[in-house]
């Protein structure tokens, strides 16, 4: 089971007098759960999920991000080592968390010409295999696997290295998730993201989750711009995600109205950079009827 | 040295120019300093190709060209509330400091043969200042040449958060028998936070060589916008171009050309972002009819340090005649990668499925290119702030057509 | 599978390029350009007396031209003193003309030629190969079925002995003669070796023919000659690739490609170049195309410490068709100017060009090129799109088309775009598991798609991995 602890996470805009967004976040989503987070526009939602990802564009002025895994959590092969079952993953690039099993869904997907859905997603499984490997390695072991030195074979032949997951297997996995979220196939074939409507590059973002296996998924208003029939078929996503797979997921929201189809196990409510209020899946309806400014109130005494 | 200097031209012309304009002792060795550099200096670049060479300067004959001591002009200056408006001799007057200051400071005299003898031989044009925050309505500025040659100097400076519209058309008067030869050179330093926008329109009589290099320096925040209308002339050389060199500073160089008979145009716009923020747009449209020539040349330059650029540009040629002929060369020069830049350019003629459409609705063939020929040139007049300026080209276009 | 195959799978590419071989000659000029080494290069291949003079007069031409310095931006070819290249180079091999057998050939050559993948390229893929290794053809062979139809695919130099009619007729006089520029004049001195393929009428050869060059020597110049002669309705493939190690002093790279491409005949010309980079590689490659006809160029420019190569086309036919697809990568110190030219001489031709550059490291890509559309052209028709990416802020990409239309009815179209790579797609990326790295090579491969996807699998394969190599800037 893994756990994703936020502590007293504070971040700002990391440019010269960047605007302050975090003022200490304090959040714990455990893997087989799901989250609700929620909070009106410029509360620091989309903020946190970035910060969690290792966005660029903000720096971190104090707290901690840390991800706490058990020895079984990347399966009955691969047995995490004691020392290295909790990691602070302010210290590590964005692959390296995707590759202890940390996903974003985007709010708004880059759009990516000339790669496929299909070459891109097994890159990133095999990128994210091999990745994985190496944050596990021992440093002695590192240094006796040295590259054999040699040629390699035809120039007009397919590619050598083929990665842990060759093609056809990948094939047949994609095919399943795609008939999980009721995804038309000619999406493998297409570009990445370009040209998908909103709700294409919406369900696309679970159909990676779902491909990819998170430990735990934060996903950003992955419900606005949907139609009732997606929103049903990515909630429906997001519920395997959780039983099939046990990712734990935060999912960042506006409306109450996927809390319809994926019900959550916690709701916090943030406010000015801070997480104000927690509470379970009636929190969400007492919101939807009584608005922000009840929050508001709750917390500050204040309208 | 590629051109000789014509034989009627000497330190005893220049210094009789000079006194007869009662001008300061500077402005004398400004000029002979340009006389004396002419030996060295070539003609301006013409693109070559193997086989091709776009425009032939060559062909100009100076010795029987240029007859500097016979200059002949008449121009009306209309001026704006706030805004300086005078002859450039007058200004040396009123306004030596910042004559003296930023004459030359833009364009270079020593930049080829051409601006050299237009320094050294100069004996008309304009000076325009607008002071600090004042917002002037249109200046404008009608010239009539009246002599065999005639060499005009345009200085603009617009002082901070000022602003101007100024329109300047350039005609031929008087008939001279043969060739004549028209040389316009303007300058415009364009303070931090100032607008100039500089409509020029040219329709020299179609005896004239016209060479015409328009340059700005705009600073901070500054913004030129240029809209060159080409139509006179029997060979025309026109070089547009920006600096930008201050921060946010923007430029727009808008050309329009309609050739005929055999004329021939030369037409270039060349931007440089030498600063952080900047953005250009240059758009061309030109129409070329019976054994008619044209010759494009645009150029984005994004300097090392100009982080942040957008540029853009688009040259478009529509062909009436068989006979005619376009050479054009779009160009990309980016030494920073936070940039956005394109260009496009195309060369064809009018569409056939939009003539079929109007002559099926009954439309005489002539009637029907003639307004796809006017609704071709309309993107560029959309660009024109000043209705007069607008309604003079739309006006000179669409006489051409039906002439 | 042998286990010394096996051994080669598990290793990189950059390995592939990037050895020496012990420098062996049977035959090696001295350094620099004189009459004197031409008689001694011509009477060293046993030439005709016509061919000796083609040579002598193409010397005379050389010495009388002046180094090209005066276009706009152009990449500094003061470092290239012809008199400190060795022009010839005799590989030590009982054949002349080409062995049929690789085993024929010395083991360090067929070693070369197998860590490049020669030989099982051949037995997958390809109707016939040729190899060059310094100066000369050391192995050429092509399937039965093809010479039983007529087919020719031979070393150039004994293409002069054994079809001088052909050779008199096309070698350097209609396409590309040796007064076109200064290098071409170097090239119709010192030409040796390269490939003369001859299509009979109608004949559609269905494989690829592939000619392999390899530099070996340090401070050599390669200048071998390509004839291609497609008659009528006729159809072929030809690739080159080429390679050297990289050494110190310079090498100069100076081939020359003549196509003549029949009415109705079709012809494909295709090179990956990977030059060293202290290779000069400046070509003159140039097609005629009749009534018709269509000839397509396929380049991708990766190698070389500077690249200046605008493959042409001649449409001299009513109906010619050109297709010209560039892709240039330039790395640290690399200069790589380099785009098309097309001619249209008839009515109803067409052209499209399509380029993509990357520049990276400090390294600059141009793309410069020329549609000349003549008079009495009539319903001709030009596209050229050209797409440039750039890594940061010490690269440079110039893009410089030159158009001219002299007449009227025609559709010319030209566009460019030049663009970074963006940070919250790289973030994007990222965020699914690939490094900086991966990321960024994921969306070179994205940029240059539009490209490959046209080219033949192999070939495309083979580009991406050559982009891959850069990226990784490993390449020697």
């Amino acid at each position: 089971m893994a756990v994703l602890e936020i502590k007293n996470l504070h971040a700002e805009v990391a440019t010269e007098d960047g605007e302050k967004i975090l003022r200490g976040v304090d959040l714990e989503v455990n893997s087989g759960e799901i989250h609700a987070l929620m909070g009106p526009n410029g509360s620091g939602k989309s903020t946190t999920a970035k910060v969690i990802a290792g966005h660029p564009a903000y720096e971190v002025t104090e707290g901690e991000v840390l991800l706490h895994l058990d020895e079984d959590d990347f399966g009955a092969d691969f047995e995490i080592p004691e020392d290295k079952r909790t990691w602070d993953l302010l210290d590590l690039e964005p692959n390296e968390r995707a590759a202890l099993g940390v996903f974003l869904g985007f709010q708004y997907p880059a759009e990516i010409e000339g790669v496929t859905m299909t070459n891109f997603l097994r890159t990133a499984l095999n990128a994210k295999l091999e990745e994985r490997e190496e944050l596990f390695e021992d440093e002695d072991e590192a240094e006796d696997e040295e590259e054999d030195v040699g040629y390699d074979t035809s120039p007009m032949e397919g590619p050598v290295d083929e990665g842990e997951v060759g093609v056809a297997e990948f094939q047949q996995l994609l095919k399943e998730k795609m008939e999980l979220l009721d995804m038309d196939e000619k999406f493998a074939q297409r570009y990445l993201n370009a040209g998908f409507s909103g709700g294409e590059k919406k369900q696309n973002e679970v159909l990676q989750a779902a491909i990819l296996e998170p430990s735990i998924a934060v996903l950003d208003e992955i419900d606005s711009g949907l139609d009732i029939d997606r929103l049903q078929d990515v909630s429906k996503g997001i519920n395997a995600l959780r039983d099939e797979q046990g990712t734990g997921i935060l999912q960042i929201t506006h409306y109450q109205r996927i809390l319809d189809y994926v019900e959550p196990d916690m709701v916090h409510i943030m406010l000015d950079g801070e997480v104000v209020m927690e509470g379970d899946a009636s929190l969400a309806q007492e919101l939807e009827a009584k608005g922000y400014d009840w929050v508001r109130e709750e917390v500050y005494g204040t309208a | 040295m590629s051109t000789q200097l014509p034989a009627n031209l000497s330190e005893e012309t220049v210094r009789q120019i000079s006194e007869d304009r009662d001008e300061p002792e500077w402005l004398l060795e400004t000029r002979l300093d340009a006389l004396s550099a002419l030996e060295e200096l070539e003609l301006p670049d013409v693109i070559q190709t193997p086989g091709r060479r776009w425009t032939n300067l060559e062909q100009l004959d100076f010795e029987a060209l240029v007859d500097p001591l016979n200059a002949a002009d008449r121009t009306e200056r209309v001026t704006a509330e706030g805004v300086e408006v005078l002859p450039l001799v007058e200004a040396l007057d009123e306004y030596e400091s910042i004559v003296r200051e930023r004459f030359g400071s833009v364009v270079d005299f020593k930049t080829n043969y051409l601006t050299a003898l237009s320094a050294a031989l100069f004996t008309t044009g304009t000076f325009i200042y607008v002071p600090e925050d004042v917002n002037a309505e249109d200046v404008k500025i009608r010239a009539e040449m009246n002599s065999r040659s005639l060499f005009s100097h345009t200085l603009v400076v617009t002082e901070k958060s000022s602003s101007v519209t100024i329109l300047e058309r350039v005609s031929t008067g008087d008939a001279v028998e043969g060739e004549r030869y028209f040389s316009n050179l303007v300058e415009i330093d364009a303070g931090e936070n100032s607008y100039v926008q500089y409509g020029s329109l040219q329709n020299v009589d179609e005896n004239t060589y016209a060479y015409t290099l328009k340059r700005a320096d705009a600073g901070t925040y500054a913004t030129v916008n240029w809209i060159e209308g080409n139509l006179g002339s029997r060979l025309t050389r026109s070089d547009v171009e920006t600096e930008l060199n201050g921060d946010a500073s923007e430029t727009k160089i808008v050309g329009a050309f309609f050739g005929h008979g055999d004329q021939h145009f030369d037409v270039n716009a060349r931007v440089w972002h030498n600063a952080e923020h900047t953005t250009a747009d240059l758009v061309t449209r030109g129409v070329l009819d019976d054994t008619a020539r044209s010759v494009y040349e645009g150029v984005q330059h994004v300097g090392r340090e100009a982080w942040d650029t957008n540029s853009y540009q688009r040259e478009n040629t529509l062909m009436l005649s068989d006979e005619s002929e376009a050479d054009a060369s779009p160009k990309l020069i980016i030494n920073n990668h936070d940039t956005e830049a394109s260009h496009a350019a195309t060369v064809g003629q009018v569409d056939k499925e939009d003539m079929f459409y109007m002559t099926s609705r009954s439309i005489p063939d002539q009637v029907a290119r003639n307004m796809l020929v006017e609704g071709f040139f309309v993107p560029v007049l959309e660009e024109i702030d000043v209705d007069e300026f607008r309604e003079d080209l739309a006006e000179l276009i669409s006489s051409r057509l039906r002439a | 599978m042998s286990s010394e195959q096996d051994h080669l799978k598990e290793t990189d590419t950059e390995a592939r390029f990037e050895f020496k071989k012990e420098q062996k000659a049977a035959f090696k000029a001295d350094k620099g350009l004189t009459e004197e080494t031409i008689r001694l290069i011509s009477e060293d291949k046993d030439e005709p007396e016509w061919m000796l003079q083609r040579r002598l007069r193409a010397l005379k031409q050389f010495q009388k031209m002046p180094m090209p310095t005066d276009w706009p931006g152009q990449p500094d070819l003061s470092e290239v003193d012809v008199n400190e290249i060795v022009p010839y180079i005799r590989p030590d091999i009982e054949t002349r003309g080409g062995a049929e057998s690789w085993d024929d050939l010395p083991e360090d050559i067929k070693d070369t030629f197998d860590k490049l993948g020669i030989p099982e390229a051949e037995r997958n893929a390809l109707s016939g190969v040729g190899a060059q290794y310094e100066s000369e053809i050391v192995y050429q062979n092509m399937q039965e079925q093809w010479q039983e139809k007529g087919v020719v695919f031979m070393d150039m130099d004994k293409a002069v002995q054994e079809h001088p009619d052909i050779v008199k007729e096309y070698f350097m006089t209609k396409c590309v003669p040796p007064s076109d520029n200064k290098f071409a004049a170097l090239h119709g001195a010192i030409w040796s070796g390269g490939s003369f393929v001859y299509v009979p009428e109608d004949v559609t050869v269905e494989m690829p023919v592939q000619a392999y060059f390899r530099m070996n020597s340090e401070g050599m110049g390669q200048f071998e000659h390509t004839l291609i002669v497609a008659e009528k309705g006729s159809e072929v493939h030809y690739i080159e690739g080429c390679s050297a190690p990289k050494y110190s002093a310079f090498n100069l790279h100076s081939g020359g490609v003549e196509v003549f491409v029949g009415e109705d005949a079709h012809v494909q010309y295709s090179t990956v170049q990977n030059w060293s980079k202290n290779t000069y590689n400046l070509n003159t490659k140039r097609a005629i195309v009749e009534k018709g006809g269509r000839m397509e160029w396929i380049s991708g420019s990766m190698g070389s410490k500077a690249t200046m190569l605008y493959p042409a086309s001649i449409l001299k036919g009513r109906g010619a068709s050109d297709n010209h697809i560039t892709i240039a990568f330039a790395g640290e110190g690399q200069n790589i100017d380099t785009g098309a030219k097309v001619y249209h001489n008839a009515p109803e031709t067409k052209s499209t060009i399509e380029s993509k550059s990357i520049s990276k490291d400090g390294g600059r890509t141009n793309y410069r090129g020329l549609v000349h559309i003549a008079d009495g052209a009539a319903n001709s028709s030009t596209s050229v799109e050209c797409d440039a990416l750039m890594f940061d802020n010490e690269s440079t990409s110039d893009t410089m088309p030159y158009m001219e239309i002299n007449e009227s009815t025609v559709d010319v179209a030209h566009e460019a775009t030049v663009g970074k790579i963006g940070d919250e797609d790289v973030f994007y990326l990222q965020s699914r598991g690939l490094d900086d790295d991966d990321a960024k090579q994921m969306i070179v491969s994205g940029f240059i798609e539009p490209i490959t996807e046209e080219l033949p699998i192999e070939y495309a394969v083979e580009l991406n991995r050559l982009v891959e190599l850069e990226m990784e800037g490993s390449l020697g």
